[in-house]
């Protein structure tokens, strides 16, 4: 009996500092952050004595919001355009790695470097390469005769600015996905493209029936992972356009980048609007934990 | 560069791979597709191969583009900002002692280095701690312990702004280095792969060190710690990555400027001095080089370490 008790106590002793850390700063927060969103805070200066509790005034709030529904939509458009871009990206570079090649390890290395670089400072380099008149990308469309983004620039045009976010996006990330593909066409078995060969079918034949459908739960992966990265976006947000430029929808100005994770972070940290922003994050929670149970759905399925 | 330089290059590489036993066939070695071995025009071949290297390299090229852009500008002068030099013709160090020296960016360098060392040292031993309980050791909720730590895992980042803030700022530990390490001090994927790891440690070399009389914490640093050094250089690299780089939680919680790290004094710089470029990208540079070394030397740890988490679930 006691030796058990023992046990335990060594056992939870070594538990202890990541257990007062989880508990503190992981588990208590969504509990308190549900508090938060009963709340308005109504003094800046002292904001936790000044808390007013609102019921579920906030989330009433979020429904007539026309900014919050905005940010959705373009949270949508964002995830539209990084999530295919970035698969065909990865699975590109995959195709052509998945050759035994000389420099093979260099070139996978050079791909998936930028993953790790950090998407903040990345994206002011974007902002140089993107700026008007003189950017290099403006000076290469001038080459061609385009001088659309000239006075602009492709992130200060309405229509540009979210496709050149989601580009910056894709090349900094695509890295990631091509080594998850690259170990999953290392798993395929040659002998199945010998017997598809045979059979006589070609090389778009044999991709469409082999490759594509074994690499399923990666691009499934990547598509989860790739929708709960766009509602979390800011970094690259707050670097190169921070949510505009506007656009007239309706009689309102709307930034053309204005995303959720961004909007979260103005309606915290900008305009102090603890509640609001908290009962914001609890939504976004929602929404990723059924994208999150769709998953595995999805996956289950696959297995069986 | 032209096409037939790339099939001499892949010429010279191919007598390399050719003395394989089944190098018979130049073809198998180099495109390990079956299906061309069939292919009976050896000058196709050739062509697909050039093909291939002239895809690899234009993926490089734009893939990393940004980064050379970066040091290239953070080399120029500063009037020359917007010049299409690939190499500045007047290469500088200039911008890089102007904002280290006049902007502030060497005491920003230190913090980023305290905050990230520090938070990747604890967040590393804390996980390490209780990877150790769970692997090798029985107790009372142990399943229903782990099930609940893995769940948290599904919580986005976003949605800890608001909360954490406001326990930070009620621990009244707002402009600390405390404030921008603690929080991020429980790594929960880090500890499932140490768990992992550590449970192919064999138990009985546990024991053995045990009976020879050492005390938990003593088996724990001389048997478990030695043996897990791979899988603890690995979280220990994610950890640091992850705090040089995590701008959000570092630019809200701290207001005094001799707290800033470099992507924070980044954007305060970049608000300032919109026009300043060569020396933004130096910033830029500043903040980017210190990773990219790291990852330049410890590739494998970062690319399995990151992948890993990710087939696993």
């Amino acid at each position: 009996m006691t030796i058990k008790l023992r046990e335990n106590l060594v056992a939870y002793a070594f538990l202890a500092p990541f257990l007062v850390i989880f508990l503190g700063f992981l588990f208590y927060p969504i509990f308190y952050s549900l508090y938060l969103s009963f709340h308005r805070v109504t003094d800046l200066y002292d904001v936790f004595g000044a808390m007013q509790f609102v019921g579920l005034d906030n989330f009433g709030k979020m429904f007539h919001d026309g900014q919050f529904w905005w940010s959705l939509l373009m949270t949508l458009y964002y995830a539209a355009l990084v999530i295919p871009l970035g698969i065909i990206t990865s699975l590109t570079l995959a195709l052509l790695l998945n050759n035994r090649l000389p420099f093979r390890s260099l070139f996978r290395s050079a791909y998936f470097m930028p993953y790790v670089l950090d998407m903040f400072v990345v994206g002011l380099v974007w902002v140089l390469i993107y700026s008007p008149h003189f950017g290099v990308l403006n000076r290469l469309f001038t080459l061609f005769g385009i001088d659309t983004f000239l006075e602009s620039g492709f992130l200060g045009n309405p229509y540009s600015a979210m496709p050149a976010v989601a580009l910056a996006n894709v090349l900094k990330g695509s890295g990631f996905g091509m080594v998850l593909y690259l170990a999953a066409l290392s798993n395929i078995s040659p002998s199945l493209y010998e017997a598809a060969a045979i059979d006589g079918a070609g090389g778009w034949q044999r991709f469409r029936a082999i490759t594509f459908p074994l690499l399923k739960p990666i691009t499934l992966f990547l598509i989860v992972i790739g929708v709960i990265t766009a509602l979390n976006a800011f970094a690259e947000i707050y670097a190169m356009t921070e949510g505009g430029p506007n656009v007239d929808v309706g009689g309102r100005a709307l930034g053309a980048t204005w995303v959720t994770g961004y909007y979260l972070f103005r309606t915290f940290y900008v305009s102090g609007k603890w509640g609001y922003a908290a009962a914001l994050s609890y939504f976004l929670l929602i929404l990723t934990l059924i994208i999150s149970v769709i998953n595995m759905r999805l996956f289950r399925t696959e297995e069986m | 560069m032209g096409t037939r330089e790339i099939g001499r290059t892949v010429e010279a590489g191919r007598g390399a791979l050719t003395s394989r036993p089944e190098g018979r066939d130049p073809g198998k070695t180099l495109l390990n597709r079956p299906a061309d071995r069939r292919s009976p025009y050896l000058s196709w071949r050739h062509l697909r191969i050039a093909l291939l290297y002239i895809g690899l390299i234009l993926g490089a090229v734009v893939v990393l583009f940004p980064l050379f852009w970066m040091i290239t500008t953070a080399l120029k002068q500063p009037g020359q900002a917007y010049s299409l030099q690939l190499l500045p013709d007047e290469p500088t160090l200039d911008n890089f002692r102007r904002i280290l020296a006049d902007y502030g960016f060497a005491r920003y360098f230190l913090n980023s280095i305290i905050v990230a060392t520090s938070a990747a040292f604890l967040a590393t031993l804390f996980a390490a701690l209780a990877a150790y309980a769970f692997a090798k050791k029985q107790f009372l909720f142990k399943r229903q312990l782990f099930l609940f730590l893995l769940a948290s895992l599904m919580i986005p980042g976003m949605m800890y702004m608001v909360p954490q803030f406001a326990i930070v700022s009620q621990l009244r530990l707002m402009d600390t280095y405390a404030a921008m390490v603690l929080p991020h001090l429980a790594n929960v994927f880090g500890l499932f792969l140490m768990k992992q790891f550590m449970e192919s440690i064999p138990g009985s070399l546990l024991d053995s060190s045990r009976i020879d009389g050492a005390s938990e914490l003593q088996v724990f640093r001389h048997i478990v710690v030695p043996l897990s050094l791979p899988v603890i250089a690995t979280l220990f690299l994610l950890t640091f990555q992850f705090h040089w780089g995590n701008f959000l939680w570092q630019l809200i919680v701290t207001n005094k400027e001799s707290l800033y790290t470099v992507p924070v004094g980044l954007a305060m710089f970049r608000d300032a001095h919109e026009e300043l470029v060569t020396l933004k990208m130096a910033g830029a540079a500043i903040s980017i080089i210190p990773i990219g070394i790291l990852f330049f030397f410890t590739q494998r740890l970062f690319i399995e370490g990151m992948t890993k988490g990710a087939v696993k679930g």
